[in-house]
């Protein structure tokens, strides 16, 4: 009996802990908190909200990229604003962006040096509590107490998984510890208390870098944040292991072992009345880079598909094969003034690497590639292989790259091409 | 009053009808010997009526004593005289409320009373046209049948029309079954086909209704022959740029190859079906076929790119492929595929930096 009463007082002592703890970190927090307001200069009114925390006396601001990104592409139609604490508004001006991690500075005027939020010098352990603060929906600051579970799984750029409500408007937020150091930067949310940070090591090269040498014009940066994302991502595709796999037994397919390119598998072999028996495998790389709410770009996809006629004559069986491959679309989403049209190559390839073996195939191939209009070098590239020298059976080699340049793309394509084949 | 009208008329009539040499009395007559061709036209110069009078004086007009009698409301009943004197003809407009008008054959226009008529004048009165040609008009060449005639002849016959239209529900069965997703069905099949092929009939039926409303023989085998034919041909150069575009790499010039010889195909239809339904000069058969094949193009290439997007986030690709045994053209190898893939590259940023 006593050791019952003595756990429920336990229990009852830590939560009141936890609350208060809360309020406290809150109200000497709140004056570097700010919400940042995105005001579209012709009509006056905001078009985009999120928060941001001061982390410097002399009024430097973190805060997400994609809370300004309208700015940051159409710097003359919007203007900053951060609303404080005690209702001031005033305009602020962006100094720096890291557009992979989604990470952006805007600098205050200040008269006098302010109070900030200090950035952790280490990594919070595993199950470590943390709260996030922001203003979500525009409802006024609030405090999320959660917990610190570690780097998200299979991620090419870092993101911490934080369990705790995470909503819109959030975005740029700070999440701190115990000690009020910032661990980390809300960015995204997955539903159902599942959050996702950006790790403040992130924050801390940002910073540093930015009082080295302020970048000159934001496109640039942007641009060479991009190329160096593309050139690290390519080269860890194009350097790694590329396995050999069976697809439904009767044809080789590359499955490129590294972490963060995850696949999926489908087949209809229980529908019996399927004209065509068909097995499906997918991969692709979960994140991409938010450039603005129409343009993304960074993604990856790798889709095969073997397919075989069930009682159907070798003409029906083209006819709906070529249905199959007559609609490949971009795996990224782009909008006219960020993307030429594309441009497209179609011929009759059969690779060198099986030509003359049992293993020979020879594909239709098409290549199609479109160019970035304010990051010139960048492209998007779409293959599709399908398969013409088998009667009865058929396989589509499928990939779409977002935002390479044209050595990565050719170098990949040319290795892609080469690895698919019959068994 | 009306009863001495009707007994003249009726003599009159009589008398057109009758070869006027001796009975008329008429002291002109065995002076000058009249003889006229009056034609009763349309607007467009159509041949309504032809009058052949041997006589030195003809009454125009709309009662029932004139020699030629007209109906057109806008005439007056003894609206016009033409009489033969000392070798020529000449025209007496009677006061007529709408008057008289004479078309010389270079179109030039001139009141017609007192005016000499040549042959082939022709006069306007009220709504109506009368064109007068004399015996000695020069008609035109003996035309002598082209080759096409023998290929029609053929193609008319009920078993070649049969023969195209089952050929066409054919390719127009197997075109569904082809793209049909699932189990087909052959009733189904056949319903298809044979819809379709009543919505194809309808282009030669409408072009022999046409014939037949501007009172030409409306030849409806002929039309029906020469139209699925010519749909048949249309599908084959379909197929055939299929196994181009299969066969072949990024290639605009075999495109553009294709595209003639459809649209010549589409030229060809249209000029056969107007030189069996119609008897209209080389010059303006061609201009008709021409235009109605430019209409056919020119509007579904207006209508194309008035649909097309500002932008296109989807690549535009050749998708053609076909069963192996359609293959005709060897393999390249990927590094020839890389090499001109290449080129994109430098073509899409040019479009990039367009604006």
């Amino acid at each position: 009996m006593k050791a019952f009463f003595t756990l429920i007082f336990i229990l009852i002592s830590s939560t009141t802990y936890a609350k208060e703890q809360a309020e406290e970190i809150f109200a000497q927090l709140t004056p570097s908190l700010y919400q940042i307001k995105l005001i579209d200069k012709a009509s006056g009114e905001k078009s985009s909200i999120g928060s941001g925390f001061q982390i410097s006396s002399d009024g430097i601001i973190a805060t997400n990229y994609h809370v300004i990104s309208s700015y940051a592409r159409h710097p003359e139609k919007y203007r900053i604003e951060y609303l404080d604490y005690q209702g001031e508004t005033a305009q602020v001006e962006l100094i720096s962006v890291d557009v992979i991690n989604d990470l952006a500075l805007i600098k205050r005027q200040v008269e006098a040096e302010m109070p900030f939020f200090k950035l952790s010098d280490k990594k919070p352990i595993k199950g470590e509590k943390l709260f996030a603060l922001g203003n979500p929906h525009d409802l006024g600051m609030i405090v999320v107490p959660g917990t610190y579970n570690g780097l998200k799984k299979e991620s090419f750029n870092e993101r911490i998984h934080f369990t705790g409500s995470i909503n819109s408007g959030m975005s740029g937020g700070p999440v701190v510890n115990k000690s009020e150091r910032v661990v980390g930067i809300n960015v995204a949310t997955s539903g159902n208390q599942i959050g996702f940070l950006v790790p403040h090591d992130k924050l801390v090269n940002l910073f540093n870098d930015y009082n080295i040498k302020a970048p000159a014009d934001i496109k640039q940066q942007m641009a060479e944040q991009l190329h160096a994302n593309q050139n690290k991502l390519m080269k860890a595709l194009i350097n790694s292991t590329w396995q050999n796999k069976e697809l439904d037994g009767k044809a080789l397919i590359p499955i490129i072992e590294v972490p963060f390119i995850r696949c999926w598998g489908d087949s209809n072999t229980d529908k019996t009345d399927a004209l065509i028996k068909a097995a499906i495998a997918s991969c692709s790389l979960d994140e991409n880079t938010y450039l603005s709410s129409h343009f993304f770009t960074g993604s990856i996809e790798i889709q095969f598909r073997y397919m075989q006629a069930r009682n159907l004559s070798d003409n029906k069986f083209y006819h709906l094969y070529q249905q199959q491959i007559s609609r490949a679309s971009a795996g990224n989403r782009a909008g006219k003034d960020d993307v030429s049209e594309y441009q497209c190559h179609h011929d009759l390839i059969t690779p060198d690497s099986t030509a003359n073996t049992s293993k020979a195939i020879n594909n239709k191939s098409v290549f199609c590639t479109r160019a970035y209009k304010d990051f010139p070098g960048l492209f998007d590239v779409l293959y599709l292989g399908a398969s013409v020298d088998k009667n009865q059976q058929a396989l589509v080699s499928h990939f779409t790259l977002a935002g390479v340049n044209q050595e990565n793309a050719m170098a990949f394509t040319g290795k892609f091409m080469e690895a698919v084949s019959w068994k | 009053m009306e009863v001495d009208i009707d007994v003249v008329a009726d003599g009159q009539t009589s008398l057109i009808n009758k070869t006027p040499d001796f009975k008329v009395p008429s002291d002109k007559l065995s002076i000058d010997n009249g003889e006229i061709i009056i034609e009763e036209i349309t607007r467009n110069h159509k041949l309504l009526h032809r009058h052949r009078l041997k006589q030195n004086e003809v009454s125009i007009g709309r009662n029932y004593q004139n020699d030629i009698i007209l109906t057109d409301p806008h005439i007056c009943p003894q609206h016009l005289s033409i009489s033969f004197t000392q070798g020529t003809w000449r025209i007496n407009d009677n006061n007529s409320i709408n008057g008289t008008v004479l078309e010389k054959d270079n179109a030039e226009k001139q009141d017609a009373h007192q005016q000499e008529i040549n042959d082939g004048d022709v006069i306007i009165l009220g709504k109506s046209q009368l064109r007068i040609l004399f015996k000695d008009h020069q008609v035109a060449d003996t035309i002598a049948f082209s080759p096409f005639e023998s290929l029609i002849d053929f193609i008319r016959s009920p078993m070649a029309v049969f023969t195209s239209i089952a050929l066409f529900m054919l390719i127009a069965a197997n075109i569904t079954y082809l793209n049909q997703p699932t189990e087909a069905n052959i009733s189904q099949l056949f319903v298809g086909a044979f819809s379709k092929s009543l919505l194809f009939a309808l282009w030669p039926a409408g072009v022999a209704l046409v014939s037949h409303l501007t009172k030409h023989d409306p030849r409806i085998l002929a039309q029906l022959g020469i139209s699925f034919t010519f749909f048949i041909l249309m599908w084959l150069s379909d197929l055939l740029e299929e196994i181009l575009a299969f066969n072949s790499a990024s290639n605009s010039l075999l495109g553009l190859f294709i595209t003639l010889l459809t649209i010549g195909l589409a030229f060809s239809l249209f000029w056969l079906n107007s030189y069996i339904g119609f008897h209209v000069s080389a010059k303006r058969r061609i201009a008709v076929a021409f235009s109605i094949t430019t209409l056919l193009f020119g509007g579904t290439y207006l209508l194309q790119y008035s649909q097309k997007p500002e932008f296109n986030p989807h690549p535009r690709y050749n998708a053609t492929i076909m069963a192996p045994s359609y293959l005709i053209a060897p393999s390249n190898n990927v590094e020839a595929f890389i090499k001109d893939s290449n080129a994109l590259f430098e073509q899409a940023s040019k479009d990039a930096q367009k604006e």
